[in-house]
């Protein structure tokens, strides 16, 4: 029986893991931007440890704009605060921001996408209709508009999640702003999963509309979902900053944007004082290039073929 | 009536595709016309019986399979399951009791199973969907059972096997376990040997054979291939162009066939065309004609080595040529 002396590696979900990590792992830019991330991650989890609490103008231990020296290792700011103390703290904020963003944007993305491409007709062409009107919201604008709702709901002084409202509302706008982007894409990948003979197997076994979607589409949408989140983060790290640079963010929790809004305004740059400037703008650049970087290596892993043609 | 004997009567089932008309045509008026897959087809199954629907690729057979199974909507016509009228039943939760009593098999066996479950998943996927078990002892016990008729022994070794590490006969037999599981009246199987390699073929055969002795499913087997045709069911029924040519036991078609498109698929094998065969008709020419364009009269005129006059206005009606043995040809009478 020749079906019989097919040889099986006795290997299941596990052997598949590891299998892509094999493969992930064997692009360099996998292991450059995993590094990055694992260094930005370890700084935004213990910030008090590492250079102790976050510095205000009441308790900062240096001069007026000090360039970086053994004692400030980044310098000072334009208050005498350590930019060290201020871009460690300032880790915590951006990637907490850019992280909750793109939870809200890959789940309000990856319903409206699937929704849309399963059932099609006018359900496909309404909600499409939605995502391009998202798609094409200024981030600056939405954040202005809903502001003040946030802050009626929230109060001035609130707080949700540790999150001041400020920081509420730009972790909401870019949510807002960036699912648009995945829509479109889980979209058209459940445009081609839903032809499958599976799905066809699947509505003769009985199963339900939402069983077939939670059951059968999502498991086979995660890696679009995963490299495309990957990206998300990036977009939402670079919007993040300069929603605050605009001067959206929280002055009492400065994110990297904010301290670049804050020494912009205390003409950093005019003083020459490009330490204030340049650490949290590294910082910035860094994260969302290990995540493009990643968000890259997870889509030429999942899909091979697709770099072959530039 | 219905005759209660059956457990699946079409009665003029219909499937038009309608054509999405070019904009030239549309601004012009033109109507766009349709794709006429399924065209008017009467069939019956019995309990237990095993009917063969064979024809050309592009004939209409899948989709006949995907009427029976619900899949597709006809455009006209009825579809009777045990005397109870189905033609316009729709929604999962209104279609349990028939998916219960009515599964299919799959073509290309890689295809229907979705590469992220294992085979427990799939197998117990219509168990768990229809609500077939009380318990998970139970669930167990079923996907065992089912995995053993399919032939997949001993069945634990596949639980947590995912379809890349099967074989291509392992995979089809999974999509077989996973229809017997729910124990259902009529099986429609679509073509699942013809992408399996020959040595297997017959041990799925043989499984799908066994079903109805064991459990007398009604199967419904469509194939593009009359030898297997005749070894395996009890009627054939003959489709062109969405229309069936010919009905009757499946000796009777094979051996003694009355339209000129069976006599051409006949000779078209040497196994059972033989020579008498031969010198009668030859072979068919060319290919179907596109089911967007069917040709007037009768549909096989185009074809047909002994067409005439009257085949090119009038399209024949089926007529007795035996007992429960009709064909739709003005030569057959
Ligand atoms: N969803 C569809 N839309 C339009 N045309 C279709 C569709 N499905 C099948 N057809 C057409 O119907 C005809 C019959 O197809 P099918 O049932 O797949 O034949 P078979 O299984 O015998 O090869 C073909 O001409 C095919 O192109
Ligand atoms: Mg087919």
């Amino acid at each position: 029986m020749s079906e019989s002396t097919v040889r099986y590696s006795p290997r299941g979900r596990a052997g598949a893991i590891k299998g892509f990590l094999r493969r992930f792992l064997g692009y360099g830019g996998a292991q450059v931007g995993l590094v990055c991330l694992m260094f930005f991650l370890i700084v935004a989890a213990v910030p008090g440890i590492l250079v102790g609490p976050l510095q205000t103008a009441i308790n900062a231990t240096g001069d007026f704009l000090v360039p970086p020296s053994s004692q400030h290792l980044l310098g000072t700011d334009e208050v005498g605060r350590d930019v060290l103390n201020l871009v460690v703290h300032g880790a915590r904020i951006s990637l907490t921001i850019a992280l909750l963003a793109t939870v809200i944007s890959l789940v309000l993305g990856t319903t409206i996408g699937m929704t849309a491409g399963y059932y099609g007709g006018r359900a496909d062409v309404w909600l499409m209709r939605l995502t391009d009107f998202f798609f094409v919201m200024p981030s600056f604008v939405l954040a202005l508009v809903i502001t003040p709702v946030v802050l009626e709901v929230m109060g001035r002084g609130g707080e949700i999640l540790g999150l001041r409202p400020s920081l509420f509302v730009i972790i909401v706008v870019i949510g807002m702003t960036s699912w648009a982007f995945v829509a479109r894409i889980v979209r058209s990948q459940t445009l081609s999963l839903k032809e499958r003979t599976f799905i066809d197997r699947a509505r003769i076994a009985g199963s339900s509309n939402l069983s077939i979607m939670v059951r059968h589409l999502l498991p086979n949408l995660v890696p679009q979902i995963g490299a495309n989140g990957a990206l998300v983060v990036a977009g939402a790290i670079y919007v993040e900053t300069s929603l605050s640079f605009l001067g959206l963010g929280d002055p009492l929790q400065p994110s990297w944007g904010t301290l670049l809004s804050l020494a912009q305004r205390a003409g950093a740059a005019s003083a020459g004082a490009w330490w204030c400037l340049g650490a949290p703008g590294v910082c910035v650049l860094m994260v969302s290039l290990s995540f493009v970087l990643i968000g890259n290596a997870l889509d030429d892993t999942f899909n091979p073929r697709r770099r072959v043609i530039p | 009536m219905p005759d209660t004997a059956d457990v699946l009567c079409l009665e003029s089932l219909h499937v038009h595709f309608p054509i999405q008309g070019r904009l030239f045509d549309r601004l012009r008026g033109r109507p766009a016309g349709a794709v006429r897959a399924v065209d008017g087809i009467d069939l019956n199954i019995g309990r237990g019986e095993i009917v063969a629907l064979v024809g050309e690729s592009g004939s209409g057979k899948t989709t006949v399979g995907r009427v029976i199974t619900k899949l597709a909507q006809p455009t006209g016509g009825r579809m009777l399951f045990d005397g109870r009228d189905m033609t316009s039943v729709q929604g999962s939760s209104a279609l349990r009791p028939y998916r219960h009593r009515v599964q299919m098999i799959f073509q290309d066996a890689y295809q229907a199973l979705n590469p992220r479950h294992t085979v427990f998943d799939i197998v117990a996927e219509p168990l768990r969907s229809l609500r077939l078990v009380e318990d998970g002892k139970q669930l167990a016990e079923r996907v065992g059972e089912a995995l053993a008729s399919a032939g997949l022994n001993p069945p634990g070794d596949f639980f947590a096997r995912f379809p890349h590490e099967l074989s291509g006969g392992q995979r089809q037999r999974v999509v077989i376990a996973g229809a017997l599981a729910v124990r259902p009246e009529l099986i429609v199987a679509d073509e699942p040997v013809s992408m399996l390699d020959v040595s297997i073929r017959a041990q799925i055969l043989q499984v799908l054979v066994d079903l109805r002795a064991k459990h007398n499913m009604a199967l419904l087997f469509i194939t593009h291939d009359l030898p297997l045709a005749w070894l395996i069911a009890d009627r054939i029924a003959v489709l062109y162009l969405g229309k069936l040519v010919e009905i009757g036991s499946a000796d009777e078609v094979t051996f003694n066939p009355r339209h000129p498109y069976t006599v051409a698929l006949r000779n078209a094998t040497p196994q059972i065309g033989g020579n008498v065969g031969r010198a009668e008709l030859p072979a068919l020419q060319g290919e179907v004609p596109s089911a967007a364009r069917v040709p007037k009269g009768c549909r096989f005129h185009p074809r047909c080595p002994v067409a005439f006059d009257r085949c090119r206005e009038e399209e024949p009606p089926p007529v007795e040529v035996g007992s429960g043995h009709t064909a739709a040809c003005w030569l057959a009478t």
